[in-house]
């Protein structure tokens, strides 16, 4: 997005510079896509407002110095746009050609997904916890934020939000958030085979108007491809 | 004493930066003035979700002179998320009791239509929330405002800045809006009624989820702007269990056995707050809201049921507020 673009729904970056990784003829609107991800952080990028966050805004608890990507520019950081964002970074071949901050932009996002997860484990949109009460995670967001955590080490964090996963995956009655719970265990190499079964029998499948929640269905019931196209390896 | 023209010339220019630096303070941010003489209020009383409430709100929306025949109602509840045993959503019960009530009345159509705040999968909602099966036997048409079709829209006022938002096709067709909000308390806006259900037609497509750019412009500001920009014809609001505290998501619930119906945002959410024991003055919303929208003073609403009787205990707020 640049000086005259549209800033609604510039989110989006990041899942277009993923879809079109295989298209030779879009290497030079990817490459701006992505440069214009690394010019765009989290309000919290900026010092006065790590330092108000720090100071008198304190309603929600985070660590304002781990920020990654937003919704909408200048605005805070948020679990799913940051996800989006360190695996659309993941995929450039070098860090050169002006890439340079790509590395570090992407260590600072999955240290602010650390910084904002819930303090049993798993994700809600954002922070963990709201004047001093503890949010309860959401599956999809949950499952989003592990597909950036793929390689990190195994550790407690990742461990009870994929038990959360694993736990609330078989109970939820949507396949938008099913979806999303498939993809994420698959790439931690955890069983699906009974979770793709019932998104194949979900009775309300065919009457999904959102081309979203479908395209999305369809890419969990091919998740390995899926999961090639994100950059994610299991 | 004589004044030069020298005196004249200097004098006139401090007199004219003055005005323009302060004018933007003064001017109203508002482009209309939609505020009725008088408006209507009626509170209901029922202390529980039961099959009953169709008979309830169908008696209480004929203490209004209504004229829905042969319009497109659109019902706009809050579904925000949902956590079991807690009263953040409008309940299902009072929703399906006003579509049957609205058909009843001779709508053309009724859709209830929604884009929650913090959930991003709707239809989970929708299953967990106890919506989904009464929308299938009852073929309710039901539209996720977060993904609908879109068009951007110049706002009606000026209070955040913003010249224009992409809004759903749903809502801005409507011949007739309800807004059915839960009565709730909220830590940063003090209250969320009528008004602050607004915040769930702004897709979350565009804008994400939450929608932050409506906080980041300000959450009073931003209410302000899309209640005048997108007319609220008339207030369903669910307070049989309302919720006091850490509210919208983190509240403990409250029984207050009440539905409030308005043909005025405005005064339904006064009322509301007033039945809540708040001063409405106190909430940024209420209080300038009622300069251009509707009434927020009690001697413009003309209460044709139930009396307003604020609790003896007030909700419970964050300390902040």
């Amino acid at each position: 997005m640049f000086v005259g673009d549209d800033r609604n729904g510039s989110w989006l970056t990041s899942l277009v510079a993923i879809t079109l990784r295989d298209f030779v003829a879009a290497i030079p609107a990817r490459l701006k896509g992505l440069n214009w991800l690394l010019s765009n952080a989290g309000k919290e990028g900026d010092w006065f407002w790590r330092w108000k966050f720090r100071t008198s805004d304190r309603h929600v608890r985070f660590n304002p110095d781990k920020f990654g990507w937003p919704w909408f520019p200048d605005t805070v950081s948020w679990v799913v746009p940051t996800t989006f964002a360190i695996l659309a970074l993941n995929q450039l071949p070098c860090s050169c050609g002006g890439f340079d901050l790509a590395p570090s932009r992407v260590d600072r996002g999955v240290e602010m997904l650390i910084d904002r997860a819930c303090p049993g484990g798993g994700w809600n949109a954002g922070n963990g916890v709201v004047y001093g009460a503890a949010v309860a995670p959401h599956s999809d967001d949950t499952a989003i934020a592990l597909l950036a955590l793929r390689d990190r080490p195994q550790d407690s964090l990742l461990e009870t939000s994929l038990d959360y996963l694993k736990r609330t995956a078989p109970t939820l009655m949507a396949p938008w958030s099913l979806a999303w719970a498939i993809l994420a265990l698959a790439a931690h190499r955890r069983p699906i085979t009974l979770l793709r079964r019932a998104l194949l029998t979900f009775a309300d499948l065919v009457y999904v108007e959102d081309t979203s929640t479908l395209a999305l269905a369809c890419l969990a019931l091919d998740h390995e491809h899926a999961l090639i196209n994100l950059g994610v390896t299991p | 004493m004589s004044i030069t023209r020298r005196d004249f010339i200097i004098g006139t220019t401090a007199l004219g930066a003055g005005a323009s630096v302060s004018a933007p303070f003064f001017l109203p941010k508002y482009h209309f003035n939609r505020r009725p003489k008088r408006s209507r209020v009626a509170i209901l009383h029922a202390e529980q979700y039961s099959q009953e409430l169709y008979q309830v709100l169908l008696k209480g929306l004929q203490l209004f002179p209504l004229d829905v025949r042969g319009k497109t109602v659109v019902l706009k509840p809050n579904l925000v998320d949902y956590l079991p045993g807690d009263a953040i959503n409008t309940h299902p019960t009072v929703v399906l009791a006003a579509v049957e009530a609205f058909r009843h009345l001779g709508a053309k159509s009724v859709v209830i239509a929604e884009g929650p705040g913090h959930q991003r999968d709707t239809q989970l909602v929708l299953c967990q929330g106890g919506y989904e099966e009464s929308l299938r036997n009852e073929k309710i048409r039901f539209v996720d405002l977060n993904r609908d079709e879109l068009i951007r829209t110049p706002l009606r006022a000026s209070y955040t800045g913003m010249k224009d938002l992409w809004l759903p096709r749903t809502v801005l067709d409507a011949d007739f809006l309800v807004s059915m909000p839960k009565i709730k308390t909220h830590h940063w806006s003090g209250v969320t009624l009528a008004m602050k259900n607004m915040f769930g037609i702004v897709p979350g497509a565009r804008y994400g989820w939450p929608k932050n750019i409506l906080h980041w412009k300000g959450i009073q500001e931003s209410i302000l702007d899309l209640c005048a920009t997108v007319p609220i014809h008339f207030v369903i609001a669910d307070g049989i269990i309302a919720m006091e505290g850490n509210g919208p998501l983190n509240g403990t619930p409250r029984p207050l056995g009440k539905i409030v119906l308005a043909n005025d945002p405005v005064a339904a959410d006064a009322t509301c707050a007033r039945l809540m024991g708040f001063d409405p003055k106190r909430v940024l919303h209420i209080s300038e809201g009622s300069r251009f929208v509707g009434n927020a003073d009690p001697t413009h609403i003309d209460q044709a049921g139930g009396a307003v009787r604020p609790p003896t205990t007030p909700f419970r707020v964050v300390p902040e507020f």
